[in-house]
């Protein structure tokens, strides 16, 4: 797109090219330097006296006898158990992303079709659930889950956050199917079909790339969750973003902010391969909305 | 047996009207045009037809089945859509099939049907193709195997041609024909393109703004245009709708009189006439300077303002007259057609 | 679609929200006008030798007793809402008339929780969002005149902060931030004061959350409008360039009003999203120094005593927060579609 209308002076040229280095920097730095210290000891990690020290692990060296350790990643792991928590995790996550497509996919589908005022209503009535704070909600949900027993479960929490994840998955879906022509569903409903086999052979084998994205989206949600996931888990159930929080409360203790440090970076790391691989889809479903207006 | 009946069809979403009370009755191995602008609720009604939208008001019968209450795959009827809708994830094979195999037809015949639908359409080279790897012109002809595979009852098609570009559009215009006159479907077929109207249909059905104009053969609707939105519609250049008033008989407006209109009414009137029946005088009922000169090719076409109004005259291809300079033209009272400039409707002449 | 067909495909998830999110809404606004019950006390006298004592004690079996039969606790309309931690009529009035200035009203006002937390939550919504729009813009700005190669690994590295988990992220910064940490201890080395820490003053947490806010809200920001970018009509640009308008009047005419509306669309999300802040005040530790409304009522929740109608109230004035946010949305809406 070197066209005429794209030129820019070279001091603007300079000026953004130099803002964006810094950006970067600001933006990647931190992980790199956590990621880099989770193999050190916390005397390295917290150098007060040379900052040095956290990168060449002085300290780190003296205390174990060379410059990494995994003892972070061992005492969080092992010694506190940190697997089950990641296990727990993959439970809630897998089920919340799988439940929340199947719901989505079928009423976003569904509102994509209807030419009536209520499916426009709906919409908007998702969109003010959408900004609910989720813990705002779970105020509501801890009386009665308490009285009937419902709370500290895995499945408790996994429909809890379906819920919470509807409004998003719906509008998101909605716009997709949008994108989808209706001649589609509308030929197989001539051809033979009832809407939902027209749903089913038609429109499910073309709509993956949409679900995909929508997918990301919740998977994210599902993993970031700190709210719904701290309140209503049992501390046996905890999945690792609240465990991570514990960790800080024990903080006290030596060595502690090291298992938590490792337990960041292992978090972390999952989603620094989602970011790699699903890089365009997540750009994609970010302006889904937003370009279309 | 599969005669189609509209009584009385509307429809309206809040206060915006698209087809107002449509009566129709559409004969068996018709093949029936609707005609129209975009909006003008052409597609609504064939959708209304297909069951892909509710009526609000009325009663459709195929055959003597009321279908209002049908889903569209009960009423076996086949539709060829504008943008075809094919199935993107199949081949060209599995998307003809697909109607066979969601009706449940036994499996032993599906591939005798396929082929004998895609040999009719001549599609046999490219079954194992996705439709992404076709051109426009076989993706239409998929649609159209599919719509035929299994010879429904009745043939929708909404705009079949109009994503063709020009010279497939006259070969395709003229497979359907071909493919009606075979299959004795009766074929419901929604266009704005008044020459597909005219090439294909046993019967034209004009409709403006959600209502009926005129429902009559090419011809008929041709020569016979019921009001001033059908004569404007027809025919290519349209007619020409020049106003003015009628005194004892005699039409005059800006550059232009006409005698010979005994028996009609004094007062305001809309005179037209087609530019292939007038013809280039030395003088005529229309004196006026040239506006432009276009070359047809097989003709040429003079126009001149005249009653308030561009007017086209057809001339010989070898006449040429430089803009400005002046022409007359004859129009003589037997060849126009008389409209009501208050309701457009048709004036009969000779009546009083 | 036919409305039935349309209902069964939009069951689930309709049930799932109505259950989830629409229940819940019930229940706060429920849980807010009742408080628990109090302890059933007994009055017991011990006449021994040396005379009768009275003497009060708890009644277990009567007290858990009464818990059973209502679970809600008793009905108490509108105490919560107007006590000292939620809307505290009585101790405005008190400061009012006691104020000798409005600023002294005011800082007071602010020591009272839930104003606190409103307060923290207003400045940070309306910090952040224009914060991380601008920003954001000028990263796209920048990755746009970029060549093409690098703008893959620039867009992977400028997605971390938001991608990253809330805590996590928040996390990161705050023990780069703290005294011994590298950005703490560099702070302490610009500043010439070895025991800065800004952990411990309130100006420096607040700044600092809203850093974090910023760093985490931008690359959506960016996204957006790097996307917006791409799409400009090159058309209008070439034909603004022809009429003889100058980089800056292009910008002003063509770029500008075609990325107004994606704007308004991120302002909105943001401010959803930036007035429930949360998490950040968890991984910094901050509640001391700043505390939100979603804090406010998890520090409720949390904890040994759960205070579930307090929490309640909270939360019933942060939906209506809320609400008030987004009534700008709804009444456009509203409009729009009588119109259509």
């Amino acid at each position: 797109m070197s066209i005429a209308a794209n030129r820019r002076s070279p001091l603007l040229q300079t000026f953004l090219g130099a803002f964006l280095i810094l950006w970067l920097m600001v933006a990647a730095f931190p992980f790199l330097w956590t990621l880099w210290g989770s193999f050190k000891v916390e005397g390295d990690f917290f150098s007060k006296a040379d900052w040095s020290n956290a990168i060449f692990g002085t300290l780190t060296e003296v205390e174990t006898g060379a410059p990494f350790t995994l003892d972070g990643y061992y005492g969080a792991w092992v010694q506190e158990e940190f697997w089950r928590a990641a296990l727990n995790t993959l439970i809630v996550v897998v089920s919340v992303v799988v439940i929340s497509l199947t719901f989505g996919t079928l009423g976003g589908y569904a509102l994509s079709r209807s030419p009536y005022r209520y499916a426009f209503w709906l919409l908007i009535i998702a969109l003010m659930f959408r900004a609910m704070p989720p813990i705002t909600l779970v105020s509501g949900y801890l009386l009665p889950f308490f009285q009937w027993n419902l709370w500290g479960h895995l499945p408790t929490t996994i429909i809890v956050l379906v819920a919470i994840n509807q409004p998003f998955t719906l509008w998101m879906l909605t716009a997709f199917f949008r994108n989808i022509p209706k001649d589609l569903d509308e030929s197989a409903m001539v051809d033979g079909c009832s809407q939902f086999q027209a749903f089913r052979h038609v429109i499910i084998p073309v709509m993956w790339p949409g679900v995909i994205t929508t997918g990301l989206f919740s998977f994210l949600l599902a993993y970031n969750d700190f709210a719904v996931t701290a309140m209503l888990l049992s501390k046996e159930n905890q999945t690792m973003v609240p465990k991570i929080a514990s960790f800080l409360g024990t903080t006290q203790t030596k060595g502690n902010v090291m298992f938590a440090v490792a337990s960041v970076v292992s978090v972390t790391a999952p989603l620094f391969v989602l970011v790699l691989f699903f890089q365009r889809q997540i750009v994609s479903g970010l302006t889904a909305g937003a370009v279309k207006g | 047996m599969a005669e189609i009946h509209l009584r009385n069809v509307s429809k309206r979403w809040g206060s915006f009207v698209g087809v107002k009370s449509f009566d129709l009755e559409i004969a068996d191995a018709e093949f029936l045009v609707l005609l129209g602008p975009s909006g003008c609720g052409k597609t609504t009604t064939m959708r209304m037809i297909a069951g892909l939208e509710d009526l609000t008001e009325g009663e459709i019968r195929i055959g003597d089945k009321v279908v209002n209450d049908l889903t569209p795959k009960d009423r076996d009827v086949a539709m060829v859509f504008q943008s075809y809708g094919l199935y993107p994830t199949m081949t060209v094979y599995e998307n003809i099939r697909f109607p066979l195999k969601v009706r449940k037809v036994p499996q032993v015949q599906h591939d005798e049907m396929v082929m004998r639908a895609a040999e009719m359409v001549e599609l046999t080279d490219f079954l194992h193709r996705k439709p992404a790897a076709l051109s426009g012109g076989q993706r239409q002809r998929v649609a159209l195997a599919r719509a035929i595979v299994r010879k429904p009852t009745v043939f929708l098609m909404d705009e079949p041609l109009s994503n063709l570009d020009a010279k497939l559009r006259v070969s395709t215009r003229a497979q359907i024909k071909n493919l009606h006159h075979e299959l004795r479907t009766t074929t419901i077929y929604v266009t704005h393109d008044q020459i597909e109207a005219m090439t294909l249909a046993d019967r034209v059905v004009v409709m403006n703004k959600g209502e009926v104009q005129q429902v009559g053969t090419p011809i008929d609707i041709y020569d016979n245009p019921a009001n001033t939105f059908v004569a404007g519609f027809i025919g290519s250049p349209a007619m020409n709708l020049m106003e003015g008033t009628m005194t004892g008989g005699v039409f005059e407006g800006r550059n232009v009189r006409i005698p010979g209109f005994d028996g009609v009414r004094d007062g305001a009137v809309i005179v037209g006439f087609r530019a292939e029946d007038a013809a280039l005088a030395e003088t005529g009922e229309i004196a006026a300077p040239v506006y432009s000169m276009e070359l047809l090719g097989d003709s040429s076409m003079a126009t001149v303002q005249a009653g308030g109004t561009l007017v086209a005259i057809k001339a010989a291809k070898d006449f040429s007259a430089e803009i400005g300079a002046p022409v007359a033209a004859s129009v003589p009272a037997a060849i126009c057609h008389l409209f009501d400039p208050a309701t457009g409707l048709r004036i009969a002449k000779g009546a009083a | 679609m036919k409305h039935k067909t349309f209902l069964w495909f939009v069951l689930p998830s309709g049930v799932a929200m109505f259950l989830f999110i629409a229940l819940p809404i019930v229940s706060v606004l429920i849980q807010s006008v009742y408080a628990p019950h109090e302890q059933v006390v007994i009055e017991v006298e011990n006449c021994g030798p040396f005379g009768c004592t009275k003497a009060t004690s708890i009644d277990q079996a009567a007290t858990a007793a009464l818990r059973e039969a209502e679970p809600l606790g008793r009905f108490v309309g509108d105490d919560i809402y107007t006590n000292r931690n939620h809307l505290a009529f009585a101790e405005i009035a008190t400061l009012w008339a006691g104020a000798e200035s409005l600023g002294m009203f005011w800082s007071q006002l602010l020591n009272l929780p839930f104003y606190g937390a409103l307060a923290f939550t207003l400045t940070y919504t309306f910090v952040v969002t224009p914060g991380a729009i601008i920003l954001g813009f000028l990263i796209a700005l920048s990755v746009n005149a970029i060549p093409r190669v690098f703008r893959g690994p620039t867009i992977f590295f400028s997605l971390l902060p938001m991608i990253v988990t809330p805590l996590i992220g928040a996390l990161i910064l705050f023990w780069m931030i703290d005294a011994r940490g590298i950005l703490g201890t560099a702070l302490q080395a610009i500043a010439g004061d070895p025991t800065l820490s800004v952990k411990a003053s309130t100006p420096l947490t607040w700044i600092m959350l809203m850093v974090y806010g910023i760093w985490s809200s931008a690359p959506f920001a960016f996204v957006v409008y790097y996307a917006g970018l791409q799409t400009v009509p090159q058309d209008t640009l070439e034909s603004a360039m022809i009429d003889g308008a100058s980089r800056w009047e292009r910008i002003r005419y063509v770029v500008l009003p075609h990325l107004l509306p994606l704007t308004t669309f991120m302002a909105l999300i943001k401010i959803m999203d930036n007035f429930r802040v949360f998490e950040p005040i968890v991984s910094f530790n901050a509640a001391a120094h700043a505390q939100s409304l979603s804090y406010f009522i998890y520090s409720d929740l949390g904890g040994e005593t759960r205070l579930l109608s307090s929490a309640a109230a909270t939360s019933v004035l942060t939906i209506l927060g809320v609400a008030i946010l987004l009534s700008p949305v709804l009444v456009r809406t509203w409009k729009s579609f009588g119109k259509a």
